[in-house]
């Protein structure tokens, strides 16, 4: 082995609570960032492949823009088109079923949650496809309620050739008869129910119109085929695109987002983990100030000191950085099982293992393993000139003074002044640089700081320890290494600011949340389909439902929301059908531009939309700006008339239009969500029984009461801050290391002076309380600039939301700050045991003797 | 025949201006191959300082400094570093040894700094160690080793590496008397039986004894040499009077 492993692994296996600590500190980072990254794509890729047809043995899949239906005379310039062989129109969807809803069992999940009803033509399909029909008979063209569904599919439900199979559609349920059986799926993706076009279009609603054309082409040689597809492409016009159906592209944008902001944590908890390595190596050069310059004295270059001290950084980040990625795995893993039930329910999607892409872990390593070796360097390179005297002269704590206004200091005042302008300015784009300039602009100031806040909470230590009289001398001890003390208090100030600005985020956030979500979703009775903000995969009802529910006696106002897929400006938005008179009067819909009562009056006189923050900023959207809507008919152009936003879809691009033109303009008329209010003195249960009964026919639909669904998703809400919180203070806890070994570094250094101090007089209790005026005052430091670059980061946070168009009403975080002293004052007290205890049981007279 | 150490006008001043402190004023010594030289004389007369100089561990306000021929004045530090490594072994007060690393890896580390492989540096480590008595214990950690045994271990560590000099610094400052006698008669051994060149600094006249000759320094100057008749420790008294005379 290398003298410089040897050496690297017995320093570090001498000082192992160190050394698990400041491996620690790396794995923390590389677990937020490797955990968040594996994370998310899992989720993103479960989404997508739940969304996505399977496009199986046909060649090309064109589809509209939008995802919606459009006229199948489209077909014929298909076919005009030369090198294609067969084309066929179909019409499919997925079809979200409720829970329980095959085996009635609460207790057993149901393995099938998704399934897709797909209408083809049974002949054409046969000339695309080999169906080997392993049971029963294909379908002919003039079946109806016939349905061709896999063995697979067949046995999980229990069901074969002759059973009827009933699947919740538009127009209530629909009973198909099996006819024949397909072999077992072995494509991933939703199981297909397969019936005729025609049977198809009025189960969904839909008469006369296809969402998919399927393409087998002439040829096998790829050169060729690209060309073809290239002059369908050509020949259908642009509102088309090649591919399958997609739905709840919307829902993307906003995950991405969410990822972005776990980076920053993930970057801000590697920074901090840097800093602790830093003191860390700082630490390890002081104490080892002998061994260094006996090295140097028995002969070993700088360059051999410098691979000491790099080595011991190198197999700590490795070794913290393996550790990382394994429980950023689990840490990722986690976090799915925790999102599989809200998953379910919300988008009905099913999640896999995280998934692990070589870069991510190459990427996660080179941040976790360089991180390290950086932080290393300057301790490195400061334990190279160390001289070969030190070995044998006894040194002296060493005091350096620093003068009170250096370049550094005015740069981080100048810094300052940048950030607080950025926030003033309140430019979006700038506010992550504004945090970054706050920041460094705290640590550049911090040294010439170090001094007067030293000496103000010295003080304030004095009157506490008034008899002991030790405050003093634990302020000077601070005051005379500034550079080590701001490195520490760095690090404190690091994890509050985290902590700070979390607490600042999630708390405006969920004070928004709680206030729109109680304004729209305020009525008696909600009656939701399966997957709620993803409308596109929801089967929902046709009008006749909505006519009933107004039907029930006690019943004052039924409004429904529609829901058609569009694109304005390249960006996918779910657009909601709403009747303007009945929306209104359910206030659902929270303005931030535009009159409420003109927009209303809009919708439903003329080609208008209301957009919402999220979409304005994506697209760059004013208020009476004229945007074009990309229909299955082509492009329209609707006004302008209101930003606003409602609850469930606050997250996602969405505009809101009348039903009147959604209906004329998407072919779109069936409803997927409703609001129910009742007559004032109107029997609430009664009711509920009556929509029951209505919704027996509709198993797609859930009925809620508003409240309780108001309840539930605020406790949904409390876990999810709970346990961002948790995290926050999770990362806070690396902190803690470096203040162990800043005091540790100055118990060592001290220790002839400590011994002196025993040997006029002063007791273990006077040592054991300068130690921990120390570190009270240090984390004193630490917390203050915290909290001020916490407060700074949050209120940026919260700006960045509005930005990016969430509704966000700013909330001082008074109990995260709170939060933050007493984890600060904790923190130092706790800090402070060891070395204390350290300090405290030297041996005088072997302290005295110690150089 | 050429020196092993030879210092020209050596002047060695800390400080400046008022505060300056003329640790060196002027030394000239030669030290011959396989001579054994202590150094002596009262606190802050310099000794430590010249031993210091000689070593390349500090560099000299003006003067000389020659090893074998290489003035270490005129050399970049890299080239000292290198110096010390193939040419002296040091011996210090407080043993200096790595705290993780036991008696065999301490000898050889040296030889693998110089990048020897590891498994000769091991072999002539564990030699040297049997040499000075410590065959038993070369898996022992410092922490595990006595005064005495472990100022063995840095003394075979100097030994190993084959210098053309062993600087000791107050090689028995730090043991008690019966330890520093037998530390002193093993290194009257390694000149007079292995040949080797020393030069040794001490206050105490029980361990000068031993030497071939003994330079008394004071206020940074040569006052007075003394050639040894009987090196066997025996002429203490020899040693206390001169001591007196320069008035220590």
């Amino acid at each position: 082995m290398s003298l410089y492993i040897k050496l690297a692994l017995r320093y570090l296996s001498g000082r192992k609570l160190r050394t698990a600590l400041t491996t620690l500190a790396i794995m923390f980072g590389v677990l937020v960032i490797f955990g968040m990254n594996t994370f998310m794509p899992t989720f993103v890729q479960a989404f997508q492949t739940q969304m996505m047809a399977v496009a199986g043995q046909i060649d090309v899949t064109i589809s509209h823009k939008t995802g919606e239906a459009f006229d199948p005379s489209v077909l014929e310039k298909v076919r005009q088109v030369e090198g294609v062989k067969v084309v066929m129109g179909s019409l499919e969807r997925l079809i979200n079923l409720p829970a329980d809803y095959f085996d009635q069992d609460p207790n057993t999940p149901d393995r099938v949650s998704t399934v897709v009803l797909k209408g083809i033509d049974p002949e054409l399909a046969r000339q695309m496809i080999v169906f080997n029909v392993v049971q029963g008979r294909f379908l002919q063209p003039d079946d109806l309620g016939a349905a061709v569904i896999t063995r697979s599919l067949a046995r999980e439900l229990g069901v074969g050739v002759g059973d009827t199979l009933a699947l919740p559609t538009a127009v209530g349920i629909a009973d198909l008869r099996i006819v024949g059986l397909l072999p077992e799926r072995v494509l991933p993706g939703n199981e297909e129910v397969l019936v005729t076009l025609t049977e198809a279009q009025r189960l969904l609603n839909m008469p006369g119109k296809i969402n998919l054309i399927d393409i087998n082409l002439d040829t096998l040689d790829e050169a060729r085929r690209t060309e073809i597809q290239q002059r369908i492409v050509a020949a259908v016009g642009d509102a088309y695109k090649i591919g399958a159906l997609e739905s709840g592209s919307e829902i993307l944008t906003n995950i991405r987002n969410a990822q972005m902001i776990f980076n920053l944590m993930g970057f801000l908890a590697l920074l901090m983990g840097g800093f602790i390595i830093f003191n860390t190596f700082r630490t390890v050069v002081a104490e080892r100030r002998r061994d260094i310059g006996m090295l140097r004295a028995l002969g070993a270059s700088r360059s051999t000191i410098r691979g000491l001290i790099l080595t011991e950084g190198l197999i700590q980040g490795v070794v913290g950085t393996i550790a990382g990625l394994i429980s950023g795995y689990l840490f990722g893993w986690l976090l799915l099982q925790l999102i599989v039930p809200i998953g379910q329910q919300y988008l009905n999607i099913k999640v896999g293992l995280p998934a692990i892409s070589p870069s991510l872990v190459l990427g996660s390593s080179v941040m976790g393993i360089g991180v390290t070796v950086l932080a290393g360097l300057l301790p490195a390179h400061s334990a190279t000139r160390v001289t070969p005297l030190e070995a044998l002269r006894p040194s002296v704590g060493q005091v350096s003074f620093k003068r009170l206004a250096g370049f550094s200091f005015w740069a981080g005042v100048v810094l300052m002044a940048l950030g607080v302008a950025i926030l003033i300015s309140r430019q979006a784009a700038w506010l992550g640089i504004g945090a970054i300039f706050f920041v460094g602009a705290l640590i550049l100031m911090a040294p010439a700081l170090i001094n007067p806040i030293a000496v103000l909470f010295g003080n304030l230590l004095a009157l506490l320890f008034a008899r002991h009289g030790t405050a003093q001398l634990a302020e000077g001890n601070l005051s005379r290494q500034p550079g080590r003390a701001t490195v520490t208090a760095s690090t404190t100030m690091i994890a509050m600011a985290v902590v700070i600005m979390m607490a600042s985020a999630l708390s405006s956030v969920s004070l928004t949340f709680i206030h729109v979500l109680e304004k729209s979703l305020g009525s008696d009775f909600l009656i939701m389909p399966p997957t709620v903000a993803v409308w596109g995969s929801n089967t929902g009802a046709a009008p006749e439902l909505a006519r009933k529910l107004r039907e029930i006696p006690g019943v004052e106002l039924v409004s429904t929301l529609r829901f058609a897929g569009t694109q304005v400006k390249g960006v996918a938005v779910g657009l909601l059908g709403v009747d303007p008179q009945a929306y209104r009067q359910l206030e659902a819909l929270s303005f931030s531009a535009g009159d409420p009562e003109s927009a209303y009056q809009a919708l439903e006189s003329e080609r208008a939309i209301v957009i919402n923050g999220v979409l304005a900023a994506a697209a760059n959207i004013h208020l009476g700006d004229e945007i074009t809507l990309l229909t299955p008919a082509g492009q329209q152009v609707y006004r302008v008339v209101g930003i606003a936003t409602d609850y469930l879809n606050a997250k996602t691009t969405t505009g809101y239009i009348s039903q009147q033109n959604l209906a004329a303009d998407f072919g779109r008329t069936e409803d997927v969500f409703y609001q129910i209010n009742l007559k004032p003195g109107a029997d609430q249960a009664t009711v509920e029984a009556a929509i029951a009964q209505l919704l027996k026919a509709y198993p797609q639909f859930k009925v809620f009461s508003g409240k309780r669904y108001v309840e539930e998703n605020k406790r949904l809400f409390d876990v999810v801050l709970l346990s961002m919180y948790a995290m926050a203070a999770f990362l806070a806890i690396p902190s803690l290391i470096a203040m162990v070994n800043t005091l540790a570094i100055g118990v060592i250094e001290r220790t002839r002076e400590i011994g002196m101090l025993r040997a006029v007089g002063a007791t273990r209790g006077q040592i054991r309380t300068i130690i921990l005026s120390e570190a009270l005052i240090l984390s004193a430091i630490g917390t203050s600039f915290g909290i001020l670059a916490g407060l700074y980061m949050g209120y940026m946070a919260v700006k960045a939301f509005e930005a990016m168009g969430f509704p966000m009403m700013y909330l001082f975080p008074a109990s995260g700050v709170l939060a933050a002293i007493a984890i600060g004052i904790l923190f130092g007290a706790l800090a402070a045991t060891v070395p204390a205890r350290q300090a405290a049981r030297l041996n005088v007279v072997e302290a005295l003797r110690y150089e | 025949m050429q020196p092993i150490v030879s210092t020209q006008n050596l002047v060695k001043i800390y400080g400046q201006g008022v505060t300056a402190v003329h640790a060196l004023r002027g030394i000239n010594l030669t030290i011959q191959p396989g001579e054994f030289v202590a150094v002596m004389g009262p606190s802050g007369c310099g000794k430590s300082t010249l031993l210091h100089l000689i070593g390349g561990l500090d560099r000299p306000t003006s003067g000389k400094v020659v090893i074998e021929g290489e003035d270490l004045t005129q050399l970049s530090d890299d080239k000292v570093t290198a110096l010390r490594r193939r040419k002296i072994g040091f011996v210090f007060q407080f043993f200096n040894l790595i705290p993780v690393l036991n008696a065999l890896e301490n000898a050889a580390l040296p030889m693998i700094l110089d990048g020897m492989r590891p498994s000769e540096a091991y072999q002539r480590a564990r030699e040297w160690l049997e040499r000075v008595g410590l065959g038993s214990r070369l898996a022992h950690r410092p922490s595990e080793l006595s005064g005495g045994e472990q100022q063995r271990v840095a003394i075979a560590r100097a030994l190993a590496s084959e210098p053309s000099i062993i600087l000791a610094d107050e090689p028995t400052g730090n043991l008690d008397s019966r330890a520093s006698e037998e530390i002193a008669m093993l290194l009257r051994q390694i000149s007079s039986e292995w040949g080797r060149t020393i030069l040794l600094v001490t206050h105490d006249p029980r361990i000068a004894a031993y030497a071939d000759r003994i330079v008394f320094l004071k206020d940074g100057q040569i006052v007075d040499e003394t050639v040894m008749e009987r090196r066997n420790g025996e002429q203490v008294d020899l040693v206390v009077g001169k001591m007196k005379e320069i008035g220590d």
